[in-house]
């Protein structure tokens, strides 16, 4: 008896599995309510129009209207966070930037700086004060689930219970900036704002606590004057960054007409922003879609968006490809094992675009190591490295080889065609006779050098590691260990008192700009350069005093082509004359995208919806 | 009955207090923390992300804060912050009174959401594919293991154990791949990746709805994740009831004329079931919890990555999370595989 029940489960899963499998019946000619929202006169309104949907399978399938969305893939996992002072990876920038806008805003494919909610700026003679005039036309909005729409938030009823359309102020922005740098926020990226605002570093730090008293003032609803500590290059272009944006008090704090949601208001439903798109659907771990703000006011270089919604998956790589493939995806960045398929397929390769990407990849060396404490044997060690060959043969992405470490592109960082000689280059010959003059001197034989290289533990840094390991066998007969760590581990060691003499590491932009790479990475005290009271300690463990000055110089230098010249002579301190990293190569981001996608490709890696078209044949 | 029952609630909650202080002080043993990345923080920023996150007290006085806030249910008249890290699992209000309890603390990696929101989310998913990964190995093993066993050295059992050995062999990171090249981008019948429902879910567990177009989301996971445990299942059917019908008791059956049918359901397969209910207990807990691979390859929003994914974040409150969670539905199961034995099996006794 028992057999035959579980034989009768067994025919129905198999029937269940038929049944869905089989194509979907024919489609019956239906009559469809389509509701539309159309926008006359800046307000939208809701048309239903009785529309008789054609059979798709009649004699010649009429082709489907593609909708009108960008369907792309975040990374796998949850967006971490929307919140403008909390957000700090690339997923979550790009939200935040496509649903807010900055005072300034980056154009993603030149880089140059735009105005942004301020329409323009003065800056004071000493270079340090800058008041931003702002754009009095910009309202707030929210997604409102129950009329399937966008809508202006309005503001609380006065005495007679009007209302009328909350708009961006400039103390919207100061309610934002102050509060991405309060103690309690504790915000990542506020260490780039109290980098550069006056009093802003105390405040973050706890040790100021008025908060007037920071360098951010909203003088009446449309002026909001910042004070910066030096009169540099980059000013007006952090203030732009998505961390300095306005947040709506009223639903974080609450207010007579505002339920209060905390730390929640970044959900769907309780979000409020002003940018080109704003939130409509956000189910955690699996999708998240921004809608088109239909009142936003475009300008030249922010316009409408032509696309109606934008919706991110949160998928890995891999099944992101296959969706790609099956057409579910817009595009997507191809996985490296997918890589020499998707050039051979016919179709696919006329679909991929390579553009550069704003990181480098490098190995550091830590220069009070024992046998690479001498300059000759670390530029030896990167003078013998093919990159060209690694290129080829195992990133395969067609990187770039990095002959230093700020990537060409970012402003202020040198470019290929200006200074095709700069810093290092493959060199076998000259790098074994630079070893073997140091081994003469010392009295040493090559199998005495005893050099230990580091990576985190992953199967792609394991093969350029191998690959770069063969190359000091090859070019210089040296055999240098391989060691590895997890990633954390690998993290703390490599900024530590414990660094290796080799170890991997690359850096992408927070903002596009070579003090973001050769300041605040390798200077004494960057992420990559520990040190205590002005001492390094660990990861490259390196002062150069006029590596110092140079960075120091070329942060304040107004004029473009000087601070070129300054990050240049900086560069060639860094890769060729101390040689504390093996620059190794400048990355690109490999995607496919669909046939009808019409698209700008941003070099900073958050991409701008606004310019994105969906081409309908 | 009763008496065993509140034996090992006791149990439970022991076993449980035991795991979450040994994981909690060996998560904090491991060099590296939550906030540390290629980019190295200001020390202002750090203080700020620790002091946040109350990471900057001693190890002790967090844990005994992390016990506090998950076991000890508050009555309190002040309405919810809204803040994270007061977020209680269960929250009811009635009369301007709210009774709030078990508060599993934030994520560090995701910074908008707290554990019990990922509970709350991620976890019905993987019970939806866990508990029908469960059903499809049972009916596909269990009886092929028993068809086996009746036809030893038949054709049958060479086709069946074939079959076994293969579902064994082949990984679900290998099966995964080749079901979603095949059916989903070949031949374009099944979706590629996703799930058929969204928060929120029936009964805080279930689909709201169970349509057709649900069950294309299951069938291919389903059948990646199930097949290697109905290959285990189908073995040790076989096995365990060869070993039976050879015993003298089924002999005595037979000798006292019953019908070879009852023989077999009555007397064989009820004790030839007692081991594979043994492995299914701990199958279902790790089945049910969430698996890495399998919603790694098809986009299944569950909460198998949540614990492979939080280890390498030192993400400590999800690490808590994830481990407590998989505890207490291991106890639970074998729980239940300890009731069904008394019930399979009249000499052995609860106690």
């Amino acid at each position: 008896m028992k057999s035959a029940v579980w034989l009768l489960l067994l025919l129905t899963l198999i029937a269940m599995i038929v049944a869905c499998a089989a194509p979907a019946a024919p489609a019956t000619p239906q009559t469809i309510i389509v509701k539309e929202t159309v926008v006359t006169g800046g307000t939208p309104q809701v048309v239903e129009r009785v529309v008789t949907a054609t059979p798709a399978a009649t004699a010649v399938p009429a082709k489907p209207k593609r909708p009108n969305i960008v369907r792309v893939n975040a990374s796998l996992g949850d967006v971490p966070s929307i919140d403008p002072g909390v957000a700090e990876d690339t997923t979550s920038i790009t939200v935040v930037e496509e649903t807010f806008m900055g005072l300034t805003r980056l154009d993603e494919v030149t880089n140059e700086l735009h105005p942004g909610m301020a329409t323009k700026w003065d800056i004071s003679p000493d270079g340090k004060t800058y008041t931003f005039a702002f754009r009095k036309d910009v309202s707030w909005v929210r997604w409102d689930g129950s009329k399937k729409q966008v809508v202006k938030v309005q503001t609380c009823p006065d005495k007679d219970g009007k209302t009328k359309d909350r708009l961006v102020t400039a103390k919207d922005f100061e309610y934002g900036i102050v509060r991405a740098l309060k103690p309690e926020t504790a915000s990542p990226y506020a260490y780039v704002l109290a980098f550069v605002i006056e009093g802003a570093a105390d405040y973050n730090a706890g040790t100021l606590k008025d908060a007037s008293k920071v360098g951010v003032k909203a003088l009446d609803d449309w002026t909001l004057q910042v004070k910066f500590i030096e009169p540099a290059a980059y000013n007006a272009n952090i203030i732009g960054l998505w961390t300095a944006m306005a947040v709506p008090k009223w639903v974080i704090e609450g207010d007579e007409c505002t339920t209060r949601r905390g730390e929640r208001w970044t959900e769907p439903g309780f979000f409020q922003s002003f940018g080109p798109f704003t939130l409509k659907e956000w189910i955690h771990d699996s999708t998240l879609t921004i809608i088109k703000n239909p009142f936003w006011i475009g300008d030249q270089w922010t316009p409408q968006p032509k696309v109606d919604e934008v919706t991110f998956s949160m998928l890995d790589p891999v099944p992101a490809m296959a969706e790609f493939e099956t057409s579910n995806l817009d595009w997507v960045e191809v996985p490296l094992a997918d890589m020499d398929r998707v050039r051979g397929d016919a179709k696919l390769s006329k679909l991929l675009t390579i553009s550069p990407s704003f990181c480098t990849y490098y190995y550091g060396f830590n220069t009070k190591a024992k046998f690479v404490d001498d300059v000759r044997v670390r530029r030896a060690l990167s003078m013998a490295v093919d990159r060209v060959g690694l290129i080829k043969n195992v990133t395969k992405g067609e990187q770039e080889p990095a002959q230093w470490f700020a990537r060409p592109g970012l402003v202020g960082a040198p470019t290929m065609k200006d200074y095709p000689d700069l810093g290092v280059k493959y060199h076998p010959t000259e790098a074994k006779k630079l070893l073997d003059e140091y081994l003469k001197e010392k009295g040493l034989t090559l199998d005495k050098l005893d050099i230990t290289a580091m990576y985190s533990t992953s199967s792609s840094h394991q093969k350029i590691a191998e690959y770069i390991q063969q190359q000091w066998k090859t070019n210089l007969g040296l055999s240098v260990k391989l060691t590895n760590q997890e990633w954390k581990v690998f993290l703390k060691t490599t900024k530590s008192e414990d660094t290796p003499q080799i170890f991997r590491m690359g850096w992408c932009l927070d903002y596009p700009d070579a003090n973001n790479f050769d300041r605040e990475v390798l200077s004494v005290g960057g992420s990559q350069n520990p040190a205590r009271n002005g001492v390094p300690y660990g990861g490259v463990n390196w002062n150069n005093i006029k590596y110092e000055e140079l960075v120091r110089k070329a942060a304040q230098e107004m004029d473009p082509k000087k601070r070129v010249d300054l990050y240049a002579q900086a560069e060639k301190i860094l890769n060729w004359d101390d040689a504390a990293i093996i620059p190794l190569y400048w990355y690109t981001s490999v995607q496919v995208t669909q046939p009808w996608i019409k698209r700008t490709i941003s070099i900073g890696g958050h991409q701008r919806y606004e310019h994105w078209e969906i081409v309908q044949q | 009955m009763g008496q065993f029952i509140i034996r090992r609630t006791l149990w439970t909650l022991a076993v449980l207090l035991v795991v979450s202080l040994i994981t909690f002080f060996l998560m904090h043993q491991v060099p590296g923390g939550p906030f540390d990345s290629e980019k190295a923080l200001p020390s202002e920023i750090m203080a700020n992300l620790n002091q946040r996150y109350h990471l900057n007290e001693p190890l002790a006085q967090q844990y005994v804060q992390y016990v506090y806030d998950v076991l000890v249910p508050r009555l309190t008249t002040t309405p919810p912050t809204e803040m994270l890290l007061d977020q209680f699992l269960i929250e009811i209000e009635m009369n301007g009174v709210y009774f709030r309890w078990m508060n599993f603390g934030p994520s560090f990696s995701s910074k908008s959401r707290t554990v019990n929101d990922i509970l709350r989310d991620q976890l019905p998913v993987s019970f939806q594919l866990g508990v029908m990964a469960v059903l499809f190995a049972a009916t596909l093993g269990i009886p092929l293991g028993v068809l086996a066993a009746l036809k030893q050295n038949t054709w049958l059992d060479y086709l069946g154990m074939s079959v076994a050995i293969l579902g064994v062999s082949v990984p679900p990171i290998v099966m995964g791949p080749l079901l979603v090249w095949v059916f989903a981008v070949t031949l374009q019948w099944l979706p590629t990746s996703g799930w058929g429902s969204k928060p929120p879910f029936l009964m805080g567990f279930l689909p709201i709805d169970f349509s057709l177009d649900y069950f294309r989301y299951t069938i291919l996971p389903v059948i990646a994740l199930g097949l290697g445990g109905s290959a285990l299942l189908a073995r040790l059917t076989r096995a365990s009831l060869l070993q039976v019908i050879r015993e003298d008791y089924m002999r005595t059956a037979r000798a006292k004329g019953l019908r070879e049918r009852a023989v077999i359901v009555r007397h064989a397969l009820r004790n030839a079931f007692i081991p594979v209910a043994t492995v299914l207990g701990p199958y279902f807990a790790a089945v049910v919890t969430g698996t890495f691979v399998v919603e790694l390859i098809f986009g299944i929003p569950g909460m198998g990555k949540y614990f492979v994914m939080s280890i390498s974040n030192r993400d400590y409150p999800v690490i808590m999370g994830t481990i407590l969670l998989y505890a207490f539905v291991l106890v639970i199961a074998n729980t239940i595989v300890d009731i069904v034995y008394a019930v399979l099996d009249p000499r052995i006794q609860l106690s």
